[in-house]
């Protein structure tokens, strides 16, 4: 167990790019497999099955709940992976999984890295964003979050156009996030605005697993412009102050890189360190 | 409604739902979109909306000219369904997407020639289609659950039988 355990933490960066890659293969290789009608494998990012298992993504049960005012009890099963999943690892789909995020922080590395903000915006933001959806959502009656939520567009195109060769003009739409990313605000979406990555936030516990800090250790870095943990991160957020959850999506870049610098910053269960 | 507004504006008007659809509204508020009905269907006739189709996008539908549904005894495609937004049937009796329509006008035996393509393809078999006088085909209503195959098989020029979606609640 140890052992493992070791692995995991020394090879976090190219574990993490393997599950996102693996997670492209996947929604790639369901359409492939159920053209030749292999229907183990189903499903999109909405709402996946591994055989007999069946997941839906909690933003979109919640969205359903909200919507029609009632709760199906298969839905709430269906919620149990996901939301266990995130009540321990807090919002890893988006960080190791996402193929939205996968994108978005590749295209990220074509630019330079923006300025440094020295603090982490207030939880407040996330909230009142996420608030703002779902009351829209409510009071007009239309499900908004199907249509905005990226992993779901995004499986759901690539597995139309393999599997019945359309390419739906919804891809503008993941474009056009893409685009303003790329030109304005790097991975903003990710950060502020994807009621997918909120949905899941709404599990986070104390005993979530979470990025620490330990001022004592952290020597060589301190008073430098560019920490190299908050340089590295995909969302611009700095892992040495309070506030960085819920934004912090857990691909632990910044332990990654700290392990090379003095290694203040680690993985926990525990309360916050700092 | 703003959701009824809307909907005016799309190009797929009344889409013809897969078996077992809950009432449109309903309809688009619980399917997740998640493709696993068009995925499942062996017959490849549920299709996925796509943008140009508005608030229906993501949504599967058929289109029955092209392929139509025909009405599987296991019903995968309602087996799939995550969310009840293709609810259980009991029959393929009892499934109610849509009533056919004949365009007496466009249809052959009334204009003359013999045809009974329709009746002898019909799935509810001398029950939703009829033959009035063992001559003209007669639709009935209570009877039939819009599965499309009558509009696929139609040899008429133009098209003389059509499919409505049903949208009444079921």
């Amino acid at each position: 167990m140890k052992k493992v355990e070791k692995f995991i933490n020394s090879h976090l960066h190219l574990l993490r790019r393997i599950s996102q890659i693996g997670s492209l293969v996947l929604i790639i290789a369901i359409p492939f497999l159920n053209k030749s009608g292999i229907n183990i494998l189903k499903g999109t990012y909405y709402s996946i099955s591994i055989g007999e298992l069946d997941i839906i993504d909690p933003a979109i049960a919640l969205q359903m709940i909200l919507l029609t005012k009632s709760i199906l009890i298969t839905v709430l099963l269906m919620m149990i992976v996901p939301v266990v999943l995130a009540m321990i690892l807090g919002k890893v789909f988006c960080s190791w999984a996402c193929p939205f995020n996968f994108i978005a922080e590749l295209l990220g590395k074509l630019k330079k890295s923006p300025s440094i903000h020295s603090r982490n915006p207030k939880t407040f933001h996330y909230w009142t964003i996420f608030g703002i959806i779902l009351l829209s959502m409510t009071v007009f009656g239309i499900p908004i979050i199907v249509f905005i939520s990226m992993p779901g567009q995004i499986s759901a195109l690539i597995a139309d156009a393999i599997f019945n060769g359309i390419l739906g003009i919804e891809i503008l739409l993941v474009i056009v996030i893409l685009a303003i990313e790329f030109l304005f605000n790097r991975n903003f979406w990710c950060k502020y605005v994807c009621p997918v990555g909120a949905t899941l936030s709404l599990f986070r516990i104390k005993k979530t697993i979470k990025v620490t800090y330990e001022p004592n250790k952290c020597a060589k870095c301190e008073g430098k412009k560019d920490s190299p943990c908050i340089a590295v991160c995909p969302l611009n957020l700095n892992p040495r102050l309070s506030g960085a959850y819920p934004y912090c999506y857990n691909c632990f870049e910044c332990v990654n890189t700290c392990r090379k610098n003095g290694g203040a910053l680690n993985i926990s269960f525990e309360k916050k360190l700092n | 409604m703003l959701l009824e507004w809307l909907n005016k504006l799309v190009s797929i008007k009344d889409p013809l739902r897969p078996p077992g659809a809950v009432s449109e509204d309903e309809f688009l508020l619980r399917c997740t979109r998640c493709r696993k009905c068009v995925e499942v269907c062996p017959y490849d006739s549920i299709k996925m909306a796509h943008g140009e189709s508005g608030l229906k996008m993501g949504t599967p539908y058929i289109e029955a000219r092209d392929m139509p549904c025909y009405l599987c005894d296991d019903f995968p495609c309602i087996e799939a369904c995550p969310t009840e937004a293709l609810s259980p049937v009991e029959s393929k009796e009892e499934v109610r997407m849509g009533i056919v329509v004949i365009d007496e006008s466009l249809c052959l035996p009334y204009n003359g020639f013999l045809c009974r393509a329709c009746y002898e393809r019909c799935p509810i078999y001398r029950e939703a289609i009829t033959l009035k006088d063992n001559l003209y085909p007669v639709v009935h209503e209570d009877m039939c659950v819009g599965c499309g195959i009558c509009v696929n098989v139609c040899p008429a020029e133009t098209v003389a039988i059509s499919v409505k979606s049903f949208h009444g609640d079921i």
